[in-house]
């Protein structure tokens, strides 16, 4: 009896096993196929001169061409920039609208779908509709402004001074809609007693929301905030739609960057597809975004200490 | 023993459903159900689709060859889709490549030299013309030919607004630079906000003026004779263009192009320019409301021509190596370089006629605005300075961060030099480009001097 116990759980660890494996399997395949090989594919270019048809080797050329290539590094310092501004915004306005939204009043899905339709919008169509709301003489937002009392029209798209605003605006549109739902989803999983207790104790609305639903919600937060600087960092498709990184490079962010090394400047036609090049940019920017995304989980678990 | 199965069959069945779609596609077929032999046909142009399928069908139905054409438009990333096809074994037998750089096709095999099929088609011959329009590295390189042309588009003309023009008191465009911007800058000054002297696009601006107004001055960014990059030229053409925006001459945005020509459309701004393509945009696409346009020559630096302006040969069809049926292929690149098929295509004004035969068979009454855009004797295709890798910006986007101001003239003359001349040294030294000299060049006939490929 007390031999054969220990061999139907080994026996039965071994099926548990076997079934892990099985379900796993499709997944692992996509992964290998999907996401695994494309990066080495795109690796092993990283020492070639490659224009999609001809690949030559080049050794440490592209390397030092990087080292040395100033455009790259400026995108870098504006990709943070950007990253940046967005986060101040974005984080502030999803978790407000959250909070305004969770509230037992009539119509609340409405704002909700409202504002949750930017994220649903292909960022090149909302590119696109913001180039009209942008424009300097015949745009939207001026037209508003000058009928306020506003003296002459902000060049919101061709000036260096402006472009980043311009740019952070979009930004925010396109993706508050997103974290404010992750936010509402999380308010609901807090328990109503708990908000009932503080009640009782006398909290008001502030003291509510910063000593029971932002404590609480911090999980969340959390998952939040990696997902909004990841993919600020990673923003690219409707800047390249509204500003074409310029004017003068100004809105240029890294991966608009290596977009135009891979697929040849689309706007002036003028250089060919440097898929070593870019390929090389392309770890390089991954790097970064890792370092990013390590740093801010090493910040975030001594915030948890702390708290 | 049961479950372990049931699991098995589950998995087998998910990892089907993911599996099945990546080896799916299959390949080819080269005969269609009614035994045909069907030749893949790939263009990247939509503006003349209705024609080209209109004629595809035609020949379709009637072609004795025992041939179908199956004609795919792919007008996105044309350039890489037909890599990607080369590579998997399902490239097109014929495919539109005159905008696809020659070291592309001619190094890499992808396309089949024409030189045996066309020295074999004398009806070919005479309507294409094609050893008068053999451009060495662009549809050509060491003696093969891989396709020809059959139209043209025009170098870039200024378009102008004239019933802005002679309300503000002028008649006609001024034939130097500098009396072209003072002209727009008194039609602003006329205009109080209302209307504007000239508009810019954002998409490569510097290409639609002032880079083809110093072409017409004899300024070129390549060096032909020595064989190097060299920008110091466009010095006084830049820093006439900033007044553009230094005197606020120029509608204050820069939008995409459609979107300026939307603006010219409805007389915001009384000067544009571009190629012939505004032919068919400002009477079809974007029509042009309530005013006379007119076509004219861009203005140079002293009012003479001293360069040649740059034109575009278009429309050349090319077999793809990979094929299976070259003798049929060359028959469908027949019909396309048809005289009958031209005949139509040139008429509708899809494309300026690029041989001296189809100028004269086709009836230009019927080609509308496009024959105000006709090729000028100073119009001609450059041969192609070699493609380098470049790091950051290339020299289209830095000279017009020039113009507005945002960096330096001089510095960017300087940083441009330094940047591709690098790269052609290191690209010629991996072997990934040749470095091209013509050492007879003529900036005024820079196509008929004897270039020379070097390796070092």
């Amino acid at each position: 009896m007390n031999n054969k116990a220990p061999r139907m759980v080994k026996k039965e660890d071994k099926k548990d096993r076997i079934a892990a494996i099985l379900m796993l399997s499709p997944v692992v395949f996509l992964l290998l196929i999907c996401s695994i090989y494309p990066f080495i594919w795109m690796f092993r270019y990283v020492c070639y001169d490659y224009n999609g048809f001809n690949a030559t080797f080049t050794g440490t050329r592209n390397f030092t061409r990087m080292i040395a290539d100033t455009t790259f590094w400026t995108s870098v310092g504006h990709t943070f920039e950007y990253a940046l501004y967005k986060l101040v915004f974005i984080i502030p306005l999803a978790l407000i609208c959250a909070v305004l939204l969770n509230q037992k009043i009539k119509g609340t899905s409405v704002f909700r779908a409202v504002y949750f339709m930017p994220t649903v919008i292909s960022s090149s169509i909302s590119g696109m509709i913001f180039t009209f709301i942008f424009a300097t003489q015949n745009g939207i937002l001026n037209g508003m402004l000058m009928a306020l009392g506003m003296d002459a029209p902000i060049p919101w798209l061709t000036s260096p001074d402006y472009v980043m605003s311009a740019v952070t605006v979009l930004a925010v549109w396109g993706g508050f809609g997103n974290y404010m739902l992750y936010f509402i989803t999380g308010m609901n999983v807090i328990s109503e007693d708990v908000y009932e207790a503080a009640k009782i104790d006398g909290a008001n609305g502030v003291q509510t929301f910063f000593k029971i639903t932002l404590p609480m919600l911090s999980p969340i937060l959390k998952v939040v905030l990696m997902l909004a600087i990841t993919g600020a960092f990673k923003d690219y498709e409707a800047i390249m739609v509204l500003t074409q990184g310029g004017p003068g490079n100004r809105s240029m962010v890294m991966f608009l960057y290596i977009y135009n090394m891979i697929f040849g400047s689309g706007l002036t036609n003028m250089t060919q597809p440097q898929i070593g090049y870019g390929a090389l940019l392309s770890v390089v920017a991954a790097i970064i975004v890792g370092i990013v995304t390590i740093a801010y989980q090493r910040i975030a678990r001594k915030l948890d200490d702390v708290m | 023993m049961k479950r372990a199965a049931k699991m098995l069959l589950l998995a087998g069945i998910i990892l089907s459903l993911f599996v099945g779609p990546v080896f799916a596609g299959g390949s080819s077929e080269s005969s269609s159900s009614d035994g045909k032999i069907v030749i893949e046909v790939w263009s990247e142009d939509r503006h003349d689709m209705e024609y080209v399928e209109s004629k595809v069908a035609e020949y379709n139905a009637t072609n004795t060859d025992n041939i179908q054409i199956n004609l795919t438009i792919i007008s996105d990333n044309f350039r890489n889709m037909l890599q990607m096809a080369y590579s998997g074994g399902t490239a097109p037998d014929v495919a539109g490549i005159n905008a696809i750089p020659i070291n592309m096709l001619a190094d890499t095999g992808i396309a089949m030299p024409l030189n045996d099929f066309i020295a074999e088609s004398p009806e070919y011959q005479k309507v294409n013309d094609p050893y008068n329009q053999i451009y060495e590295g662009t549809n050509a390189k060491n003696g093969n030919i891989y396709w020809i042309p059959t139209g043209m588009r025009s170098g870039v003309r200024v378009i102008y607004n004239k019933d802005l023009l002679e309300q503000c008191g002028y008649t006609e465009i001024p034939k130097t630079l500098e009396g072209y911007i003072d002209m727009a800058k008194d039609i602003t000054e006329q205009g109080n906000s209302r209307f504007y002297g000239i508009g810019f696009t954002n998409a490569s601006p510097f290409e639609r003026l002032l880079e083809m107004v110093a072409e017409m001055s004899g300024i070129y960014y390549y060096d032909y004779v020595n064989g190097r990059f060299d920008f110091s030229g466009y010095k006084p053409v830049i820093e006439l263009g900033r007044r553009f925006f230094t005197e606020n001459i120029a509608y204050p945005d820069q939008q995409g192009v459609d979107n300026m020509r939307a603006l010219f459309s409805v007389g915001m701004f009384a000067l544009w320019s571009n190629a012939s393509q505004e032919a068919a945009v400002f009477t079809e696409q974007i029509p042009v409301q309530g005013f006379e346009w007119g076509v004219a020559e861009l203005p140079t630096l002293t009012g003479e021509v001293t360069g040649a302006l740059e034109t575009t040969p278009s429309k050349g069809w090319g077999i793809i190596s990979s094929t299976d049926h070259p003798e049929e292929a060359w028959k469908v690149i027949e019909f396309f370089q048809s005289e009958d098929f031209l005949k139509g295509y040139l008429e509708a004004g899809y494309c300026l006629p690029s041989t001296d035969y189809m100028a004269s068979v086709i009836d230009s009454s019927k080609t509308g605005r496009l024959a105000d855009f006709a090729l000028k004797p100073y119009e001609t295709v450059y041969p192609k300075p070699p493609a380098v890798n470049l790091s950051g910006d290339d020299y289209r986007t830095v000279f017009w961060n020039a113009v507005m101001g945002y960096v330096d003239i001089d510095t960017a003359i300087n940083d441009l030099n330094t940047r591709y001349n690098e790269a052609l040294d290191a690209d010629v030294a991996s072997g990934s480009a040749t470095r091209l000299v013509i050492k007879d060049y003529d900036p005024l006939h820079p196509d008929q001097g004897t270039p020379e490929y070097l390796t070092e």
